[in-house]
């Protein structure tokens, strides 16, 4: 058996002094690697956009419900934890004039809200919470059924026809959410009506902090508290980022399946053309594995040069557009997964930058079976008589 | 030694059924330069092949180096080839893209000869050609004689116990084509090397004490 060492030596000889027939193939394989991964890359951020905004609009990454007086913001904001909300609930009776309905009425942080949310950003009319301001923050659902306007005073009771507190509204909101825009109005945690009733969290993680990790964390913290998820409260996005992989993944299976087709007719094309090279040494007694491995290692030395070339290409695009964002608002402006922003940042990931060079080998690889059962059953004397 | 005992070879195409060879026997003692002539489609080139393990006679039995051809393998002729046969083919038909060493280095590496042992032997061929400083040339760089002599080099460079050799002078003028055809007697017969020369060339056929010569796929005379 031949050395591998000069096995790998003549296949990449062969490629590179028949630079002209390398440079189209690579060419096929390079632009088809450097588009998955930005591709996919682009998936990602489409992916990641759809958690922020969701996530970021107002609920966090992880909710704690019911959360104990003895757990504080401090035991929550555990390393890769960028934020923690800590919110009063209570459920109340708003009256103004002659309309009454029921409400959940929550109490915030106003600064903590504006840093960690995007809920202020989608105010409609009038303006956000101030810090110990009694006033009210309401959806437009609540405005409407209630007959309010930015100004109005609004009456707060905890049973029918009771009154607590009369607050002014200082504000109207809609996000197009139907949790957010039904039922609920929001006042400054100083000056929430009831105190220890119903206390909650929203956990806000830093960029790339799994979220399985803190859950696991939160969880050893033996409080009685009910830790949830973002995808166990969310289920629909978890279902539709799921579906976005798949289909990412179909995409790049199809595009190196065409691709690799491709390669296969050029290699078959490109062996025609150095056929004689072929006949020539199987008239030396270069053996039929030899032959197939000189085919594999000029096929896998091909694709990982212009492989490697396009992921560092793929990679330089999506660093260039992950500073400055694709906007696609235009397309997303309907759309409750984009409630707050529209711009997408491409982020590579292992799955971005590992997979699209892998299954160019892989295609690559399978590019080479035809053009090596042509080779070995090809006979060197019909090759040299050809000549 | 080279027995040949009434091989036959016929091929199919479009125009029908073309015998090439027809109940061909004879011997070739071992270290001999022996001499296949016959016009162009004679079945010169078939013979040669046929010696050489490139194709299989439709019957007989060619036994080469003590060595059954027809009892062989796929992979058994190949080893059979890569240690036991050198060829040289009319126009050279040295692999393109690799260097005059990398061609010569070829049949080393096949052989398991490599590192400064295939070195010395690279150099020892290119000396012995008279072509030392032709190296790093690649094949489109050569002249017709410097592609044929490298052809021979690569040929013997693993010590093949026979040679075959296809029309070597058709391609080169006359003097070219003796001087390559005295290099050849010189260098096989120093190696006890059993050279069979294809060729309608009547300088070649005349240096040679054994010859057959073919007419249309048939033994025309032996001697």
């Amino acid at each position: 058996m031949m050395r591998f060492d000069f096995l790998c030596k003549i296949g990449f000889l062969f490629i590179w002094r028949s630079w002209r027939s390398t440079l189209a193939l690579a060419i096929m394989v390079f632009s088809a690697v450097t588009a998955l991964v930005f591709l996919s890359a682009l998936a990602v951020g489409t992916n990641d956009a759809m958690i922020r905004n969701s996530v970021g609009l107002f609920s966090g990454h992880i909710t704690a419900e019911d959360l104990s007086q003895n757990l504080g913001r401090d035991e929550l904001n555990v390393d890769g934890v960028d934020g923690v909300l800590i919110r009063e609930k209570r459920s109340i009776w708003l009256s103004h004039h002659d309309e009454m309905i029921t409400a959940v009425l929550l109490g915030v942080n106003p600064s903590d809200e504006r840093r960690h949310t995007a809920l202020w950003k989608k105010t409609v009319r009038g303006r956000y919470l101030e810090l110990g301001e009694p006033a009210l923050y309401v959806s437009q659902a609540v405005a409407t059924k209630l007959n309010v306007s930015v100004g109005d005073l609004v009456q707060i009771g905890f049973k029918p026809g009771s009154t607590v507190a009369e607050w002014v509204v200082c504000g109207i909101y809609q996000t197009g959410i139907s949790y957010l825009d039904n039922g609920l109005a929001f006042c400054p945690m100083e000056v929430f009506p009831a105190s220890n009733f119903g206390r909650s969290a929203s956990v806000f993680l830093a960029d790339g902090t799994d979220c399985d990790r803190i859950l696991a964390t939160y969880r050893e913290l033996r409080s009685t508290s009910e830790f949830r998820a973002w995808t166990d409260f969310m289920p629909d996005l978890k279902q539709l980022i799921d579906l976005n992989f798949v289909s990412m993944g179909i995409v790049m299976v199809l595009v190196f399946g065409i691709v690799s087709i491709g390669i296969s007719c050029a290699f078959v094309i490109f062996i025609l053309k150095n056929l004689r090279e072929h006949g020539i040494m199987k008239s030396m007694g270069i053996l039929p594995l030899e032959a197939v491995l000189l085919l594999v290692t000029q096929v896998a030395v091909l694709t990982l040069g212009a492989s490697i070339a396009g992921d560092v290409a793929g990679a330089l695009a999506v660093s260039g557009f992950a500073r400055i964002g694709i906007d696609l608002t235009a397309f997303t402006s309907h759309n409750q997964y984009f409630v707050v922003s529209g711009i997408i940042y491409p982020r590579l990931t292992f799955y971005s930058l590992f997979w699209p060079p892998v299954l160019a080998m892989v295609f690559g690889l399978l590019a080479a079976v035809w053009p090596s059962v042509f080779v070995i059953r090809k006979k060197a004397a019909d090759i040299l008589r050809a000549i | 030694m080279i027995e040949i005992f009434g091989i036959s070879k016929t091929y199919v195409s479009g125009r029908g059924k073309m015998t090439a060879l027809e109940n061909i026997s004879f011997t070739v003692a071992r270290g001999k330069l022996f001499v296949i002539a016959g016009k162009s489609g004679s079945g010169k080139t078939t013979l040669l092949n046929c010696i050489g393990g490139l194709e299989k006679p439709d019957c007989g039995r060619i036994a080469c180096a003590g060595t059954d051809l027809s009892t062989l393998s796929a992979a058994g002729v190949s080893h059979f080839q890569r240690k036991h046969v050198g060829f040289v083919f009319q126009f050279g038909n040295l692999i393109s893209f690799l260097t005059v060493n990398e061609n010569l280095s070829f049949p080393l590496e096949l052989n398991g000869i490599s590192g400064s042992a295939r070195e010395r032997r690279v150099q020892e061929l290119l000396d012995s050609i008279g072509l030392s400083n032709i190296g790093e040339a690649l094949p489109h760089e050569l002249s017709g004689g410097e592609t044929q002599r490298v052809a021979f080099a690569r040929a013997i460079a693993h010590s093949p116990s026979i040679l075959l050799v296809d029309e070597p002078t058709a391609s080169l003028d006359t003097i070219n084509g003796r001087q390559l055809i005295h290099l050849m007697h010189q260098l096989t017969s120093d190696q006890g090397c059993t050279l069979v020369v294809a060729t309608h060339d009547p300088e070649v056929i005349e240096m040679a004490a054994d010859r057959l010569h073919l007419k249309d796929g048939r033994k025309e005379e032996i001697k």
